[in-house]
């Protein structure tokens, strides 16, 4: 009578150990002398308890126990002496606790931290956690990863929801698993943490309303549309012009899923939440696709004082306003960036670059973003082999003979730097049309002039000039305006 | 008030007002044009119910027949001031959610805002006549825009903007009509009961 028994050691930590036993039958006791020795010959060490549990330390390999219970007025009533050995201890990590759990509304993500615990271990160990997250309808259980070190560490771990957050409130809970290899006792899963609660709008009184708001989604995917209504309304959704089987996801909550999203018109696919035929609520829905790499990307200058970049788009992404592509030109050599205005509407697309000083090759990384994903295009140019000059303005003719006369244009731009190559056609009623080429320093902002000769005289003549860089040809410039003139006569 | 009717004065109302008639039977044809175009373009079911769309003016009026000339061109001046502001919000959502697709749409909207401020200049024209004073601006602007409403809500205030506009048209060539035959100071003739 009054023997202890069933006395059994877990430790959280591989440290220390809580050991517990229990003493039949039940009755008022007084105080417990409880003594312990390890095998190594320590000396043995004893203390006094009211309560039948005890902390101490984990044994290398094991602990002999001796407890007496005495009556309550301090006389041994039975004495017992225990052989703990290592395989006896049971290792159950320490519950964890959840530090935060944060929402990201915009990506349906909740963001959950938890500290390791790892101070209280010897040594690094692996560990292993179960997250469980739940909502009314259905659980997902999750398994994460983690080697502790000798430190605390905040774990952070993103969850994505396959439905907005907004719609319905989601709790969780997490456990852990330490696989402490050299612990020779038999090991499990701590207690699940206590849960945490992140609540949903159908559990707010003005949470109405239908989610995810205003949203964008990439062609192809599976969506769920919730709307929050009042307790209890039967409400009809309609994705686009379709009704949907309805999903309902708490009193107040009903969803509808959407799977393999088809591109929207410019204005968004509408998603309409009804009660008795009478629209309650709604969001809109932008589905489209992420950008094009972009094509032929080429670059050139007409005046050395801006690079022009032009290409084509590729397969539009159905999306547009501020969801519309952005572009910008990386130049990697300089580090200069530039964004580029854009107009959607035009087939080619074109962006300005500042020519920069000493500097002939430029490596261009033109980046494409939009809200479903982003790509690059690249190109490595030698300037001075892509100019295609400006149309030469202003040509006028003079010194005009019988057989010969001077031409005078003027090209907006700088090619100091360069050799030009000029064209001039001759043409006229009554005969084939001639060109004349001619080549010339560039200049800066300048006039040039040219002479043709041999003509006939008291001929009448049509005179237009282009020109292009000479040493590197890349393309002509356009044509000048026509500039008539008659020859004297002879 | 207004002194009595001189007969210069008369015929300067009776041209205000059917030139301002002429104006809003042009705008009533666009707008329903435009009606239809929105709500194609915005993906909106036609019968959808807008009733709970508010800060919109009401072309609805009950014992429309008892108002003075005043009341008629006070109340179509602060619905067509309160029009300019709405249609100008949509204009400019219209840019910002659409770019420049769309451009259709964005030329329509931008010639009924034309023609809606036009005719509320018509309108101050009117009382400037009768010498009645102008209402400041201030008083009747709608409430502006809630930034947080979602984009289908925003959509269904359009189409409540264009349908109560297209109605507000109705009702100011009937207003105009009578505000024709009497200076706005007096009270209006008898007519038909029932409201535009």
């Amino acid at each position: 009578v009054g023997h202890p028994q069933n006395l059994k050691c877990v430790t959280h930590n591989l440290r220390k150990m809580t050991c517990t036993w229990d003493v039949s039958p039940r009755r008022r006791r007084g105080q417990t002398d409880f003594c312990y020795t390890t095998n190594d010959l320590s000396p043995q060490v004893c203390f006094k308890t009211m309560e039948k549990r005890v902390e101490i330390p984990v044994p290398e390999s094991s602990t002999t126990v001796t407890i007496t219970t005495n009556s309550i007025y301090g006389t041994a009533f039975a004495t017992r002496q225990f052989e703990i050995h290592k395989t006896d201890i049971s290792f159950v990590p320490l519950t964890p606790r959840i530090l935060s759990l944060t929402p990201d509304f915009s990506t349906s993500t909740l963001n959950l931290k938890w500290s390791d615990n790892g101070s209280a271990f010897p040594y690094g160990l692996d560990a292993v956690w179960q997250i469980q997250i739940f909502r009314k309808e259905g659980v997902e259980k999750v398994t994460y990863y983690s080697k502790m070190t000798h430190e605390d560490v905040i774990l952070s771990w993103n969850w994505t929801s396959d439905m907005p957050l907004e719609c319905t409130s989601h709790y969780v809970k997490i456990r852990c698993y330490v696989n402490a290899t050299h612990f020779a006792g038999p090991k499990d899963w701590s207690d699940w943490s206590p849960v945490e609660e992140l609540p949903g709008k159908d559990t707010e009184p003005n949470g109405n309303g239908v989610f995810p708001q205003d949203t964008v989604l990439a062609v192809g995917s599976d969506v769920t549309i919730c709307c929050v209504h009042e307790e209890g309304q039967l409400i009809q959704m309609t994705y686009g012009s379709q009704v949907y089987p309805v999903i309902h996801l708490s009193s107040r909550s009903s969803a509808i899923r959407v799977l393999n999203a088809s591109a929207s018109d410019s204005s968004g696919t509408n998603v309409v939440c009804s009660w008795f035929e009478e629209a309650i609520d709604g969001t809109v829905l932008f589905v489209g696709y992420a950008p094009d790499v972009p094509q032929n990307l080429s670059c050139e200058t007409s005046n050395f004082l801006v690079i022009k970049c032009t290409w084509k788009p590729g397969r539009p992404s159905g999306l547009y306003g501020k969801r519309g592509t952005n572009y910008s030109l990386f130049e990697r050599i300089s580090g200069k960036n530039v964004s580029c205005e854009v107009n959607e509407m035009n087939e080619e697309r074109v962006c300005g670059f500042p020519v920069l000083a000493d500097q002939k090759t430029y490596n261009f990384v033109l980046g494409v973003f939009n809200p479903i994903g982003q790509t690059q295009s690249s190109l490595l140019v030698d300037l001075f082999q892509r100019v295609c000059p400006k149309t030469p303005e202003k040509l006028t003719v003079t010194a005009i003979s019988s057989t010969s006369v001077h031409l005078r244009w003027f090209i907006n731009g700088s090619f100091a730097e360069i050799r030009l190559l000029c064209q001039i056609e001759i043409s006229g009623d009554h005969f084939e049309r001639k060109m004349h080429n001619v080549s010339m320093p560039g200049g800066k902002f300048s006039t040039y002039t040219a002479q043709v000769a041999t003509l006939r005289p008291y001929t009448k003549y049509q005179f237009r000039v282009r020109c292009s860089a000479a040493d590197h040809f890349w393309r002509w410039s356009d044509w000048s305006r026509v500039e008539e003139q008659t020859t004297q006569e002879a | 008030m207004a002194a009595a009717d001189s007969p210069s004065l008369a015929l300067q109302r009776r041209d205000l007002c059917s030139r301002g008639i002429r104006l809003a039977g042009k705008m009533r044809s666009d707008v329903v044009e435009l009606l239809d175009t929105y709500v194609e373009r915005q993906g909106l079911d036609a019968s959808v119910s807008v009733a709970g769309v508010e800060g919109v003016p009401v072309a609805a009026v009950e014992r429309w027949d008892e108002q003075t000339g005043t009341q008629r061109v006070l109340e179509n001046l602060a619905a067509y001031r309160a029009f300019r502001v709405l249609l100008a919000e949509m204009l400019e959502e219209q840019r910002e959610q659409l770019g420049d697709t769309d451009t259709a749409l964005g030329r329509a909207l931008a010639s009924v805002l034309l023609q809606v401020s036009a005719f509320t200049y018509h309108l101050e024209e009117l009382l400037r006549l009768e010498s009645l004073g102008l209402p400041s601006e201030e008083e009747e602007s709608p409430p502006p825009l809630d930034p947080h409403l979602g984009l289908f809500e925003r959509k269904l205030r359009g189409l409540r903007v264009l349908r109560e506009l297209s109605q507000w048209a109705v009702r100011s060539a009937r207003d105009l009509r009578q505000i024709a035959k009497h200076s706005p100071a007096t009270s209006s003739a008898p007519s038909p009961a029932h409201s535009p």
